[in-house]
C-alpha cells in the first residue's frame, strides 16, 4: 500500500516525495531520496545537498536543477539562502546571467538560469547560509556538452557579451598546475584583421623555463562559436622557455579564449588565456 | 551734430533691443527642439568608439602590397587604367574590366550574374576599396589584386581570352609604355595558348610552347595585372553622409548632428551597431571584416551548390601567380596570409566575402549571385534567419526600415585615378 502510494506521489510531484525516504547517502547518516542524483557533504559537514538534475546532465545552454538540503541531523533545512556561481575553473570564468535560486519547502530549493556558455569543465559553487553558519560545496562537472538541440532564445540568453568576471591576465596557471605561462603581443592594442607575432614564456610551476615542448595555440570566440581566421604556427625561440607564435590575425573584437596545449617528454597541461580585442 | 550722433545711437540701441526681443522667443524654442534632439544623438563613449571605427577617417592609407613592386607606381596606374579600359583583351573585342566594373555603378554592375562573353556563376564584385582586401573574389581564389585582375581574362564566360593573346597584344599596343615600367619586352607570337582555360585547343598549344616562351608569356601576363592593380588600387570611396554625422560627433559638433542624419538613419545606426549585431561583420571603416561566411543564403533556381571559399583555399594555394609564387615580387617572409592560411575547407564550405557596404544601396542585386533584389529583402533574410548569429526575430517591421535608412547614408563619392 505504502509503495503504491509512494509511487503516485513519484508521479504526481517530484517535489512531494522528499519526505519520503528512499535510500541513505555513503555515510549512512543522511537521506538520499533519488537514485539518480548528485549526493555531496558541505566543506565542514555542515549540510547535505543532494541534487536532482532535471535533464539528468548538466548542458550547454539554459539548465534547471533542485536541491535538497538537509542538516547535521539530516532534518530539512528551510529558509536558507542560496547562491550558485556556476564557474570554468580551467577557463577562469564564469557565466553572463546570475542563476535565480527559489525556495520550494521541504529543505527543497529549485536552481533556474544556469546559463552554461560552453563545453568543457563546469563546477557549480554552493554557498549555503542559514541562522549565521556558512558551508560552502562544490559539485564537479568535467564534461559538459552541448545538447542535440537548442533553441534559438536559448542560444540568444548564452551570447551576450563577455563575463563580467572573466579573468584577463596575460599571466596564467596551466590547468592541472604543472606549468605557468605569459605572453605579450608585438602590437599592442591588440588590432583585428592583422597578422601579428606573440611571445609566450612558459615554465615550471617553480619558475624554471621549459624547454623543447611543443606547443599548439588554438584560438575561439565562445560568443560566437568560431575560431581563428588564421592556422598560427608556434616555435619555439631563442631564449630557454621562449615560444613565438607567428601569423596570428584576429578577424572580429570582443572575448577570445585561447588555449596553448603545452607537451614535454614527460608532462602534458592546457593554459588558457582570456582576451578582449578592442 | 551731436543730437544726431545721439539720435543714431538712440536709434541703434532700439534696433538692437528689438532684435534682442525678436529673437528671444525663437531662441527658446530653438533649444528646446534642440534638447529632444540631443537626446537622440547622445551617445555612450563605447558607442563613439565603434561609430569611429566606421568612420571614413579612420581607414588607414593603403595597405603595401609587397607582391606587386608597381602598385604605387604612377605609370603603371596610366597604363593599368588603359588596360582596364580596353575591350580589345577579349574573344569578342567586347569585354573589358569596366564591362562589369562600370564607373557609373561603384565599379560594379546590376546583374545578378556577371556577363562577359556568357553567364557567370557570381555576381560581379564592388571594387570600393577592393586593395584593402586580403583575398580576393566571393571565394577568396586570389591573395593579390594583380593575380585577381588576371583571372577574368582567360575565363570563358569573361574576357574569353588567353595569355598568350594578351602578351601579343601588349608588344603591339603598349610597348612603349610597358618598357618604360617593366623593361624590354621580348617578341611574342600571336597565338590563343593558355594553362588555364577550358579551351582545349589553347591548352595544347600552351603545353607545346618552350618553357622560356611560357615563362616569357607569363612574366608579362603577370605585369599586366600588375598594371591593372595600381590602377584598381586607386578606387576608394569618399565620404558618405554617415561618415559627416560621425565626424559631427567626434568632434562634438552637436549642431551639425541634426542636420545630417534624420531621427530614422540615427535610430538605424543604433541598431546597425547594437542590437541588430550588424557590426559582428560588417565592421571596420569598410563595413567588412574580409573574412568568409556561410550565412545560408539560398543556391539560385538551376544552379549547383557553391562551395565558395572551401573552393579558394584550395585554388589560391594551388595558383601559379600567388604571392609565394616566382611571379610575386614579395619576399617569403612577406606572405604570412597565404602562409598561414586556414585550410580547413569543412569551416569554410558555402562560406563566402563578407562584402564592403559603402555605397551598398546604389549596389542591388545582393548577395553573392544576386540572389535578393533591395537591401530590404536581405534584411527580411537575416531577420528570418535560424541561425543563432544572423536571426533577428526580435528586430520589428519599423526598425528594419530604420536599418535600411541607415544603409543609404552610407553612399558616398566613388574616388578613382
Amino acid at each position: 500500500m505504502r509503495t503504491i502510494l509512494l509511487t503516485i506521489f513519484l508521479v504526481l510531484s517530484p517535489i512531494a516525495v522528499f519526505a519520503a525516504h528512499t535510500g541513505h547517502s555513503e555515510d549512512g547518516q543522511h537521506t538520499k531520496h533519488y537514485e539518480q542524483s548528485l549526493f555531496k557533504m558541505t566543506d565542514n559537514g555542515l549540510y547535505s545537498v543532494e541534487m536532482v538534475i532535471k535533464d539528468k546532465d548538466l548542458k550547454v545552454g539554459v539548465n534547471t536543477l533542485d536541491i535538497i538540503v538537509h542538516d547535521k541531523s539530516d532534518k530539512d533545512v528551510a529558509g536558507a539562502v542560496i547562491k550558485v556561481v556556476p564557474w570554468m575553473p580551467e577557463m577562469g570564468h564564469g557565466v553572463f546571467e546570475k542563476p535565480v535560486v527559489k525556495e520550494r519547502g521541504g529543505g527543497t530549493y529549485s536552481i533556474e538560469n544556469i546559463i552554461l556558455i560552453m563545453e568543457g569543465r563546469w563546477e557549480l559553487r554552493l554557498k549555503i547560509k542559514n541562522n549565521n553558519t556558512e558551508d560552502s560545496v562544490i559539485f564537479d562537472f568535467p564534461d559538459v556538452i552541448r545538447s542535440a538541440s537548442m533553441s534559438q532564445d536559448e542560444h540568444k540568453m548564452m551570447h551576450s557579451s563577455a563575463p563580467a568576471d572573466v579573468d584577463t591576465s596575460t599571466a596564467r596557471e596551466s590547468v592541472k598546475k604543472l606549468f605557468r605561462a605569459s605572453y605579450a603581443s608585438d602590437v599592442t592594442p591588440i588590432p583585428v584583421g592583422r597578422i601579428i607575432s606573440w611571445k609566450v614564456r612558459v615554465e615550471t610551476a617553480d619558475g624554471s623555463p621549459v624547454k623543447n615542448a611543443e606547443v599548439v595555440l588554438s584560438g575561439e570566440m565562445p560568443e560566437h562559436g568560431h575560431g581563428l581566421p588564421t592556422m598560427p604556427e608556434v616555435t619555439e625561440g631563442a631564449i630557454p622557455g621562449e615560444y613565438i607564435v607567428q601569423g596570428l590575425k584576429f578577424s572580429m573584437p570582443g572575448w577570445w579564449v585561447m588555449t596553448f596545449k603545452v607537451k614535454t617528454q614527460d608532462k602534458e597541461d592546457v593554459i588558457t588565456f582570456n582576451l578582449i580585442v578592442p | 551734430m551731436n543730437t544726431i550722433k545721439y539720435a543714431q545711437r538712440y536709434y541703434l540701441l532700439l534696433v538692437r533691443v528689438f532684435i534682442v526681443i525678436l529673437a528671444l522667443p525663437f531662441h527658446s524654442a530653438s533649444t528646446s527642439s534642440a534638447a529632444s534632439e540631443i537626446s537622440i544623438h547622445s551617445w555612450d563613449q563605447k558607442e563613439i568608439s565603434v561609430i569611429r571605427s566606421l568612420w571614413i577617417g579612420s581607414l588607414p592609407p593603403l595597405p603595401k602590397d609587397p607582391s606587386n613592386a608597381f602598385a604605387d607606381n604612377p605609370a603603371a596606374i596610366a597604363l593599368g587604367k588603359r588596360f582596364f579600359f580596353d575591350s580589345r583583351f577579349s574573344g569578342n573585342l567586347k569585354v573589358s574590366c569596366a564591362t562589369c566594373h562600370r564607373p557609373d555603378m561603384s565599379f560594379t554592375d546590376d546583374l545578378p550574374l556577371a556577363h562577359g562573353i556568357g553567364s557567370n556563376t557570381r555576381r560581379s564584385m564592388p571594387l570600393l576599396g577592393v586593395a584593402y582586401n586580403t583575398w580576393f573574389f566571393w571565394d577568396g581564389r586570389k591573395d593579390s589584386l594583380w593575380s585577381q585582375a588576371l583571372g577574368p581574362l582567360e575565363s570563358n564566360v569573361e574576357h574569353g581570352f588567353t595569355r598568350t593573346s594578351c602578351a601579343y597584344l601588349i608588344t603591339r599596343n603598349y610597348r612603349h609604355e610597358y618598357e618604360a615600367i617593366f623593361g624590354q619586352i621580348p617578341d611574342i607570337k600571336n597565338a590563343v595558348a593558355s594553362p588555364a582555360t577550358k579551351d582545349i585547343i589553347a591548352l595544347k598549344t600552351w603545353v607545346s610552347m618552350t618553357p622560356a616562351q611560357r615563362d616569357e608569356v607569363n612574366r608579362i601576363y603577370a605585369n599586366m595585372g600588375k598594371a591593372i592593380a595600381a590602377y584598381v588600387r586607386t578606387i576608394v570611396p569618399g565620404p558618405s553622409r554617415f561618415d559627416m554625422y560621425a565626424k559631427a560627433l567626434i568632434d562634438n559638433d552637436t549642431t551639425i548632428l541634426s542636420k545630417t542624419l534624420t531621427p530614422d538613419e540615427v535610430q538605424g545606426l543604433r541598431l546597425f551597431i547594437g542590437k541588430a549585431k550588424c557590426t559582428n561583420c560588417h565592421n571596420g571603416s569598410l563595413f567588412t571584416n574580409s573574412d568568409f561566411h556561410n550565412t545560408g543564403v539560398p543556391t539560385p533556381p538551376k544552379m549547383p551548390r557553391d562551395s565558395g571559399r572551401a573552393d579558394g583555399i584550395r585554388k589560391v594555394l594551388a595558383d601559379e601567380f600567388n604571392c609565394l609564387g616566382k611571379y610575386s615580387d614579395a619576399g617569403s617572409g612577406e606572405c604570412a596570409e597565404l602562409r598561414y592560411l586556414d585550410t580547413n575547407t569543412t569551416k569554410y564550405s558555402g562560406a563566402f566575402k563578407t562584402p564592403t557596404l559603402r555605397n551598398i544601396a546604389q549596389r542591388a542585386p545582393y548577395m553573392h549571385a544576386g540572389q535578393f533584389q533591395t537591401l530590404r529583402e536581405v534584411l527580411e533574410f537575416y531577420r528570418k534567419s535560424d541561425s543563432h548569429e544572423l536571426g533577428h526575430s526580435e528586430l520589428s517591421d519599423k526598425e528594419l526600415g530604420q536599418l535600411e535608412v541607415f544603409l543609404h547614408t552610407l553612399s558616398g563619392p566613388v574616388i578613382a585615378n
